[in-house]
């Protein structure tokens, strides 16, 4: 580990299987708190899996996770738990997953209001704060289908951080956009990165990951085959698998 | 959608007045027909709501994690699908009181009950069609942002379920309107029943039957213009023309 903050979130080795398929195998790392880690890998190494598992949207099957001291293992945690875990850890998902049916505003507004039964007013003022801080202020009333997939996923990232989370997932944010579009999503997730914020980010976007990322994680069927700084992992890359993957991705 | 909504209480409690511009024997006995009118419309709007929120649980339950609950709310949808609506009602004011003795009902009561019954089953399939077309990400942005369960359905799930499921449902409720009429075979006083008094009085066959269905596709005119500025509303995407 390269990097000095307290370790905000422990994996001990942690395991995943659907069915047969083992996704993860004894995945043991730490996120210190403030750092951005990028995890990179092949599809089906088990990149999004892991992400999901932090917040506990897939159950672990062996092993633990410890969050700001807090440890839960397979099956501990009551649901009232897991729900305040969730409210500190922030995710921002491929496909956006904004609410069709609220307003932007409403979006970014749902979750103070009904899980931290923030005043109206009061995530209002909030909420277009957000709003501004992604520069889409001027869209607040709009519903989420006019609006660009590179602007959805900037409301997204202005939701997930209207709970003010200790840490944000990002599960493959650039994906599903334009390449017109990726740019200034991950201008909004580089001003993130400056400004402090824990980010754990799935991605493929090479760039970003040599330019904000303070570690990357290499995964290759479910298990981490390197954990290297950037600027070693991208110039000084001794791996021949994770040679032949930058070279199938960097064009 | 509010002015749809005073149109048919307009219809409720005036509907003597344009039925007495009717041709005879029908003019005459517009107070009759109004009277008919207003338990059609009744036995129509009691069975819908609780039709409806029938419909919301087990469409809920037919997807439910539990087998049991599966299995009660699909046995009721098939039942109720595969049997005919009149053997229900004449069940609900005949068998059920030797059953279930204090179950003794009055015929506009136990017409509401099978109705409801009937008309929840064909809901909950539009129910359980809005919810599964839901999006799997909807409920787990939620349940990320961290709402419970309940929240999430509540506020992320159900709205955009109820969306998709409306346009079946309104077809659901225009069905009960219709489907109404059987209530005469247990002798309420609804519009068929009433036509087919003053038909058999006056042996005037044509009028009468003529008026009835005009009344009919009246109502369901109305129901079906409330419908339509309801889906408009909730239209927010403005994908109908």
């Amino acid at each position: 580990m390269t990097q000095g903050g307290a370790p905000l979130i422990t994996l001990e080795g942690v395991c995943k299987r659907f069915g047969k398929v083992e996704v993860l195998r004894e995945i043991s790392t730490s996120f210190a708190s403030g750092s951005v880690a990028v995890i990179l890998g092949s599809s089906g190494s088990g990149k999004s899996t892991m992400l999901r598992l932090i917040n506990r949207l897939e159950s672990l099957d062996a092993g633990a996770i410890v969050f700001e001291g807090r440890r839960l293992g397979p099956g501990t945690g009551t649901v009232a738990q897991l729900q305040a875990l969730r409210t500190e850890i922030g995710m921002v998902f491929q496909q956006f997953n904004l609410f069709p049916h609220l307003t932007v505003l409403e979006n970014v507004m749902l979750a103070p209001r009904l899980v931290r039964g923030t005043p109206r007013e009061e995530a209002r003022a909030k909420a277009l704060e957000l709003l501004v801080r992604v520069g889409l202020e001027e869209h607040a009333p709009k519903h989420p289908f006019a609006l660009s997939g590179g602007q959805q996923q900037r409301v997204a990232i202005a939701r997930a951080l209207a709970m003010n989370p200790r840490v944000i997932l990002f599960d493959e944010p650039t994906s599903a956009l334009d390449n017109e579009t990726v740019g200034e999503v991950l201008d909004v997730m580089k001003e993130l990165a400056r400004s402090g914020m824990t980010m754990i980010v799935v991605t493929h976007e090479l760039g970003f990951a040599r330019e904000v990322a303070d570690r990357i994680l290499f995964l290759e069927k479910g298990r981490i085959l390197q954990d290297a700084p950037p600027a070693e992992f991208f110039e000084r890359q001794q791996d021949p698998r994770i040679r032949a993957f930058l070279g199938r991705i960097s064009h | 959608m509010a002015a749809a909504a005073v149109a048919l209480v307009l219809v409720l409690w005036l509907s003597a007045i344009p039925i007495s511009w009717f041709p005879e024997p029908v003019g005459s006995s517009a107070e009759e027909f109004a009277g008919g009118v207003r338990t059609t419309v009744e036995l129509t709007l009691i069975a819908g709501l609780i039709g409806t929120l029938i419909g919301v649980g087990a469409g809920l339950g037919k997807l439910s994690h539990i087998p049991p609950v599966r299995w009660v709310c699909g046995a009721y949808v098939w039942a109720i699908r595969g049997t005919p609506l009149i053997t229900q009602i004449f069940f609900v004011y005949f068998a059920l009181p030797e059953i279930v003795p204090w179950l003794q009902m009055s015929d506009f009561a136990a017409a509401t009950v099978a109705l409801a019954g009937n008309v929840g089953a064909y809901n909950a399939e539009a129910i359980r069609a809005g919810l599964l077309a839901v999006p799997r990400g909807q409920r787990e942005a939620a349940r990320a942002l961290g709402l419970s369960q309940t929240q999430a359905f509540l506020h992320v799930t159900f709205p955009q379920a109820f969306r998709i499921s409306l346009p079946p449902l309104v077809n659901n409720i225009v069905a009960l309107l219709k489907d109404s009429s059987l209530a005469f075979s247990i002798g309420v006083l609804e519009l068929t029943n009433v036509g087919d008094r003053i038909r058999s009085a006056t042996f005037q066959p044509k009028p009468v039957l003529l008026a009835t269905a005009l009344i009919y596709l009246l109502l369901t005119s109305l129901m079906t213009l409330f419908s339509s500025s309801l889906e408009k509303r909730m239209d927010i995407e403005e994908r109908q023309p």
